[in-house]
């Protein structure tokens, strides 16, 4: 892939072009300050000397010289404010995905078989699935804060803003909602296999215990058999109660993601389709330009002819009608 | 994958080391090159925020200086004006400045003199300068392709510019290839004789230090064409997919404009074809009608399927689940949409033009058959009311092109009879086909009718029997790309350029068709890429012909003839009224020699003639008669311009 750089050619005009400016302006300088260095520039100018130092020299000239503005140093002007609210929701985006690495390493954990009850695990994966839902949330209501009206360029810059992040939270949510089904999915599994462990556990124990003890023993072993039981009933329970819990939650989260997709969906470009085309985005903006400058200028033309200001001119003139009148009335008697 | 990689990496390369919010500015060519190969959502996801033409943005004044400008123009004199404007009154943050091909110093100079401001940060040259439609298909989509028709003399200016933005084109895909070819072109044909020399004049002269690139054992071949060596591909209808929807439709820039033909809802006005992006048409876009219809069928099938199971949600898991799929789902929707709409379209057309019929008579007058039986079929489908004049016409220079040596009486037969038949007819179409591309003006065996083994292959093929008739059509090219594969491109008709031969099979071919390509042709370098010959074949052009574009060419290219042959005509007959008598009045030659004298003013061209001492007078306005006169072999390049019926008459009058 070959490419030429010219850059260097265009500047060594550009800069011996500004020396053949330069001299013609200090000479119709305003202030004292240029006129003071105007006699020092020349000099510095038709030094003639090499490429390297005549730039040094024009860019003294050019900070110095009020004709040619400090744009070479102060590039970028202030932004107007709607950028702000698009960098704010640029960081909400990278907060999101920087939680989203931490909930996918607590899910990681929290399927991992532990000892614990796995309560602060649960609760830990609560938390952060809550935080990532606000933070779309929040990043979703200030979206349609960007929205613009009006035909103007700057107009096209927001909508094409918004498109972007529309479309970085739609995937961000998709991601979120993708990681929670592969946990619940894990997480069905576990307490399947878990309770099948325990069922085999608790049926094949009876069998064995029953045969060799004798009654009393097998007595306080049954109790202690019943109480196992029961603990490991009320174990089930509670787990299940944790599952349906962060079963719960999670439908919240889906049907709050649902909702924030539909939203996002009006606003992302579908890949493939005709929208999608940069010639005929440009079309379309200069249609809409178009229809809007005749829509002003219609609105123009009828508000020209307005009965508005037939009637206001009416009853100015009446008024002064019946103003001759009652003078001449005056006068005559 | 070649050409659009090659075009994307150039895009990414422009826009990768800018950071912070972009516009990006082209031009209504660049906009093409840019649109083909990338999309909206992937400019988003660089930042590039706006995106605009060069002439709507000098029309607005607001300043946006916190946005940097990205400007990809072709360097063109109008382009530079238009950027001196902005530079000397900044809209914008930073310039960066990319240009599609080589700049001249004197625009770097005027650039230079105009940036007071020191806005512009770059200045670069990114060889983009062609549209990447296919992966092994690029176009110039060139406005006024007709030029190359007309001989040298005509228009000299406009063939220059003509001949100019070919040699940049195929500059720039080298230059992008970042290879330097050997140069081969079709020896009867003038202008590929000029655009090769140029472009090597380019390559090895002018710029030889930024072609010099590392040579490979085999330099890649660039071969340069003449459409007219093949007039029949163009014209003949077309029954694969992408070919198809060119030809009845109309594809631009990968885009198919419905509004033409009905009524659709919103966003089926106007959709996009690319093999890039869309899976479905990129398996079927080389499989005819046919095929097509089933794979269409199967494809809703498995769409309607999806969708039933998107109907019954019940449970929480299937409310997630089609929330998740929800974004495919949309865009199959869209997808089934689209070919259902176009195949169906497609279907209506050919109902009401009754293209089966007319195009199993055209594949028969192109591939095989014998003259009476091409006659029969032409003569009656002429007479049939519901064939439209487009078609006749078609069908008529067929017959032409394959049977001009053989009983003119025929063909004076069947000129007459469409002539009478289509109303909107220009008379004379056929002949100057027959003149630009007739057997004469060939290169290339068109009918394999000229060489004994050709014949032997057409008569094995014939027996052997066709799987369809329809496609059994093979461009010239087919048997071009298969002559360079075996490393038995004629010398003779393919002369090299300079003193550079080379012995053997090249590894890499780019062919460009002067006047543009066609989609069946890029289908057979589709086809001949895909087995494996160990050759990577490109194609190019300087438009994207189908049948209506190709007669309007043609049609243009006439017009101009005449208009030119008419004031030349003028000025010669001016000189000769002075000749004459005093009295103005058209004399008799001697030996009954017909004369022309004008008779009215400049704006209705009417002319006496006296044939053999019998006056009679052909205006320009009525359908001329056509007289049982032979078409005369003319040498003279004047001669040709003129239409035949004048023939015999300016022959001698130039005596």
């Amino acid at each position: 892939m070959a490419m030429r750089n010219r850059t260097w050619l265009f500047n060594k005009y550009r800069d011996a072009l500004k020396g053949a400016r330069a001299p013609t302006r200090s000479s119709a300088a305003e202030t004292a300050k240029l006129r003071a260095r105007s006699g020092v520039a020349p000099a510095i100018e038709m030094a003639g000397t090499s490429l390297l130092h005549s730039k040094r020299s024009y860019t003294v000239v050019s900070t110095e010289d009020p004709g040619n503005s400090s744009k070479g140093a102060a590039t970028i002007g202030l932004p107007p404010a709607w950028v702000d609210v698009s960098e704010e929701i640029a960081t909400y985006v990278q907060r999101a995905r920087a939680k989203m690495v931490e909930l996918g390493k607590a899910h990681a954990k929290a399927l991992m078989p532990s000892f614990g009850d796995g309560i602060e695990d649960q609760r830990n994966i609560e938390n952060l699935t809550n935080e990532i839902t606000n933070l779309l949330k929040r990043s979703e209501k200030r979206l349609q804060k960007l929205s613009a009206t009006g035909p103007s360029e700057d107009s096209n810059v927001r909508k094409n803003v918004q498109r972007q992040l529309a479309t970085d939270l739609q995937n961000l949510s998709m991601e979120l909602r993708k990681k929670q089904s592969t946990y619940l999915k894990r997480l069905r599994q576990q307490l399947e296999e878990g309770s099948d462990v325990e069922m085999n556990l608790n049926g094949n124990r009876p069998k064995e215990e029953d045969d060799d003890l004798d009654d009393l023993m097998l007595n306080e072993y049954q109790m202690a058999k019943l109480k196992q039981s029961e603990a490991y009933t009320v174990e089930r329970e509670r787990e299940i109660q944790q599952a349906s819990s962060v079963l719960l939650t999670v439908v919240e989260s889906v049907n709050e993601l649902a909702q924030i997709m539909k939203d996002l969906s009006v606003l992302v470009i579908d890949q493939g389709t005709i929208i999608d085309r940069i010639d005929y985005n440009i079309q379309n903006v200069a249609t809409t330009v178009e229809e809007g400058l005749k829509q002003l200028q219609k609105a123009e033309r009828t508000q020209k002819q307005g009965g508005m200001v037939m009637c206001a001119s009416v009853l100015v003139i009446m008024c002064f009608v019946m103003l001759i009148l009652l003078i001449l009335k005056e006068i005559i008697f | 994958m070649v050409l659009v990689s090659a075009v994307r990496d150039y895009v990414n390369r422009m826009l990768q080391d800018i950071s912070g919010m972009k516009v990006l500015i082209l031009d209504s060519q660049t906009v093409s090159i840019v649109s083909v190969v990338y999309s909206q959502s992937e400019l988003l996801q660089k930042e590039v925020f706006l995106v605009e033409l060069i002439d709507s943005i000098s029309k607005s004044k607001e300043s946006m200086s916190h946005l940097k400008a990205v400007y990809f123009l072709r360097p063109t004199s109008e382009n530079i004006q238009y950027m001196r404007r902005q530079l000397s009154n900044p809209r914008f943050g930073e310039y960066h400045l990319f240009f599609s091909n080589m700049l001249k110093d004197t625009q770097i100079h005027l650039l230079a003199d105009s940036d007071e401001q020191e806005v512009v940060q770059q200045v670069q040259e990114f060889y983009a300068d062609f549209i990447a439609i296919d992966p092994y298909h690029f176009t110039l989509n060139m406005p006024s392709n007709h030029y190359y028709i007309l001989p040298a003399v005509v228009d000299p200016s406009n063939l220059q510019h003509f001949c100019d933005r070919a040699v940049d084109g195929i500059g720039a895909v080298f230059l992008a290839l970042k290879r330097r070819p050997i140069i081969r072109y079709s020896r009867t044909s003038d202008i590929a004789k000029r655009i090769a020399h140029e472009t090597a004049k380019l390559m090895y002269q002018q710029e030889s230090g930024l072609f010099d690139f590392r040579r490979m054992e085999m330099s890649p071949l660039l071969l340069i064409v003449d459409r007219r060596d093949d007039p029949v591909t163009p014209l003949l209808n077309q029954w694969t997919y992408q070919a198809m929807v060119h030809e009845l439709i109309g594809i631009q820039d990968n885009k198919v404009d419905l509004r033409s033909i009905g009524k659709f809802p919103k966003d089926q006005q106007e959709v996009v074809l690319s093999s890039e992006q869309d899976a479905f048409f990129k398996a079927n876009m080389y499989e005819n009608f046919g095929d097509i219809g089933m794979n269409i069928k199967r494809m809703v099938d498995d769409f309607q399927q999806v969708a039933k199971s998107n109907q019954n949600i019940q449970t929480i898991e299937d409310m997630a689940k089609f929330v998740d799929n929800y974004p495919e789902y949309r865009k199959m929707h869209g997808n089934v949409s689209k070919h259902v709409t176009l195949v169906t379209e497609m279907s209506k057309i050919v109902e009401e033009r009754k293209l089966m019929l007319v195009s199993e008579t055209e594949q028969e007058l192109a591939c095989n058959g014998g003259q009476v039986a091409a006659f029969e079929a032409v003569n009656n489908l002429l007479n049939n009311e519901s064939i439209s004049d487009i078609d006749r016409l078609r069908l008529v220079m067929l017959y032409a092109l394959r049977y001009e040596k053989e009983s003119s009486v025929q063909l004076m037969q069947l000129f007459n009879k469409l002539a009478s038949r289509s109303a909107k007819y220009k008379p004379g179409l056929v002949q100057f086909l027959l003149k630009q591309a007739g057997v004469d003006k060939r290169t290339g065996d068109l009918y394999g009718n000229r060489d004994f083994l050709n014949i032997a292959r057409n008569m094995a093929r014939g027996l052997k029997g066709v799987e369809n008739v329809y496609t059994q059509h093979q461009p010239l090219l087919f048997q071009t790309m298969e002559s360079i594969i075996k490393g038995r491109l004629r010398d003779v008709d393919y002369p090299y350029v300079g003193n550079h031969f080379q012995q053997g099979r090249p590894q890499e071919v780019i062919i460009f068709i002067v006047g543009g390509t066609t989609y069946e042709e890029s289908r057979s370098v589709a086809q001949l890429n895909a087995s494996s010959s160990g050759i990577r074949f490109i194609l190019g052009g300087t438009a994207v012909l189908n049948s209506k574009r190709f007669l309007k060419d043609l049609e243009e290219a006439q017009g101009i003839a005449r208009t030119n042959a008419n004031s030349y005509e003028k000025v010669r007959l001016d000189k000769s009224a002075h000749e004459t008598d005093g009295s103005g009045s058209p004399l008799q030659g001697k030996s009954g020699r017909p004369h022309i004298s004008p008779t009215t003013s400049v704006g209705r061209k009417k002319f006496q003639i006296v044939v053999n001492g019998k006056r009679s007078s052909i205006s320009k306005t009525q359908p001329q008669p056509q007289p049982q006169l032979q078409i005369l072999k003319l040498d003279n390049w004047e001669e040709r311009l003129f239409d035949p019926s004048f023939c015999v008459v300016t022959k001698s009058f130039f005596e």
